[in-house]
């Protein structure tokens, strides 16, 4: 009964710990301008974490090694650290839009300025780092954010003509007024929101400290299995809700106040507090996750001591470092830059650094230094070539069409 | 029998210094993190410290700290800004380096000392156990 329990923990976290600010904004976006016709994005998308998350718990849990201490040791100090400088800024980036979201959040919540809730956003996400354990930080954000299931109910609520949105999910066209560089712009910050790298880093190394072994492997691919697919379907619902209230007004969703409208027109007052409930806990969630990412990427790379299991004082510069990062991002915000802006940034970056991420998990996965008799099968090493190439032209493609598209606008 | 060839291998397992201690982890006698490997020091037998290649070598000291800058942009820091984690500790090379000792008695943390003496025990729960 305990196991049972414990599994299904696990997987209502993973969906819950699915979604943060930037699959929220993204999918509004899209589903604002383009429908469901990008619905198949965040399939391939949801597939490649999957397979990328699980690769890195497997060596995570098999040889004690999480993902940037390998990327150190395999790509060697200059381009080791040029990627550590690019995780790092990436992950700063989505930091600064996570904690931007938590405040935007609670602004709709309280009508208070968000600027008065930005300093109380970055305090308390760091008195969480500081004092709560990892496992109890886990499910609770986990837990909570499952309310975001509110968002596959007004689907319902709303009424919408079926057949349109099939329509646009399974025969996919751009619209005349949108263009191809559009249409292929969002899709790759779609793609980009759904595998953002601090996901691997946070996963693996959360494997660390929770102290995995090869028994929790089977627990671990249960839970990464069903909960980010969910987490994916939750997703396509965000996107569902703005394509059916937005996209025939052709209204673009521009602020977290349109992402939730569908859900308050659809379920009135009471859904529209547990839309924001939601919301607050998907991005303290992913801004814990982040934080703790920023600390873990350049604590492995540089052979710190570091982890939540330690005493602050024995991982005296992991947690000064993640103490910087979240000045620094608190700071980034108090200029008054709009959150949701930095959000479309900040996935369309994290499309561009995703080889620097995925390639060296992978070699290590073959590797039976570390592995063992456990390297990759041939099936999930053909999987992950096709995600590979995937991800090369993603991230090539993703700079120049920001720029012909400016920005997608 | 004679003509089969001499083997030259040496016996025991075989180290490749970029290969396997350049850039790993070093772990202290009760697994704490210490330091990355960032570079090695290095003796020929015949005393010299600056090995050419021609001379047989031995690793005497593993690097870290200040030495990292100079792999990545080049150049050599002068040896008194060198920290040394000496040879003669290291009880075990695997994906990881173990060491014999603990990381408080190496002069090669003296940051993460000064860190956690000067910021993080000065901040209220900073030497207690997450709740």
């Amino acid at each position: 009964m305990k196991k049972v329990l414990g599994l299904a923990l696990g997987i209502l976290t993973a969906i819950g710990g699915f979604l943060d600010i930037g699959d929220l904004v993204t999918n509004a976006v899209v589903g604002s301008r383009f429908g469901l016709s990008l619905a198949w994005v965040v399939l391939v998308g949801v597939v490649g974490i999957c397979l990328f998350a699980q690769m890195s718990g497997k060596v995570a849990a098999i040889s004690g090694r999480a993902t940037f201490e390998i990327i150190r040791e395999r790509l060697g100090p200059r381009a080791g650290g040029a990627n550590l400088a690019a995780s790092f800024l990436i992950n700063l980036l989505t930091l600064t839009a996570e904690v931007g979201g938590i405040a935007l959040a609670l602004q709709l919540a309280s009508s208070v300025e968000p600027r008065l809730w930005i300093p109380v956003a970055g305090l308390a996400v760091w008195l969480v780092i500081w004092r709560t354990r990892f496992s109890i930080m886990e499910n609770v954000t986990g837990l909570v954010g499952l309310t975001l299931i509110v968002f596959a109910v007004a689907v319902f609520l709303l009424g919408p003509d079926w057949s349109t949105l099939a329509d646009q999910a399974f025969h996919p066209k751009v619209s005349a007024q949108e263009g191809q560089a559009s249409y292929w712009y969002y899709a790759i910050a779609l793609f980009g929101a759904a595998m953002t790298p601090y996901e691997v880093f946070f996963f693996s190394s959360g494997a660390v400290e929770e102290k995995w072994t090869v028994k929790d492997l089977s627990q671990s691919r249960m839970n990464v299995l069903v909960g980010f697919p969910l987490g994916g379907v939750l997703s396509v619902a965000i996107a569902a809700c703005a394509a059916i209230v937005f996209l025939p007004k052709g209204i673009e969703v521009s602020s977290l106040s349109q992402i939730v409208l569908p859900v308050a027109l659809a379920g009135g007052k009471l859904a529209l507090a547990v839309v924001i409930v939601g919301i607050v806990a998907a991005t303290f969630g992913a801004a814990l996750e982040t934080s703790l990412s920023s600390g873990y990427t350049l604590a492995q790379f540089m052979g710190w001591s570091w982890g939540k299991f330690r005493r602050p004082a024995h991982a005296a510069r992991f947690h000064l470092s993640m103490i910087i990062c979240l000045v620094i991002a608190v700071g980034v915000l108090m200029t008054s830059v709009n959150p949701v802006a930095v959000t479309e940034f900040s996935v369309v970056f994290s499309a561009v650094a995703l080889p620097l991420t995925y390639m060296p998990i992978l070699v290590v996965a073959n590797d039976p230094e570390y592995m063992g008799e456990r390297v990759n099968g041939r099936l999930t090493n053909g999987f992950a070539l096709v995600y590979l190439v995937i991800i090369v032209v993603a991230s090539v493609a993703a700079i120049p069409l920001m720029i012909v598209t400016g920005a997608g606008s | 029998m004679s003509d089969l060839p001499e083997d030259r291998r040496p016996a025991g397992r075989v180290l490749d210094a970029r290969l396997h201690l350049l850039d790993r982890q070093i772990l202290d006698v009760d697994g704490t993190p210490v330091c990355t490997v960032d570079d090695l020091e290095v003796h020929g037998l015949d005393g010299s410290d600056l090995p050419d290649g021609t001379q047989q070598a031995v690793i005497t000291s593993l690097l870290s700290g200040a030495v990292l800058a100079t792999r990545i942009f080049g150049g050599r820091p002068p040896s008194s800004r060198w920290h040394r984690i000496r040879w003669t500790h290291v009880s075990d090379v695997g994906t990881t380096l173990r060491l014999g000792v603990r990381s408080e008695e190496l002069d090669v943390t003296w940051q993460e000392r000064w860190v956690r003496d000067h910021v993080i025990r000065r901040i209220p729960g900073g030497s207690h156990d997450p709740g």
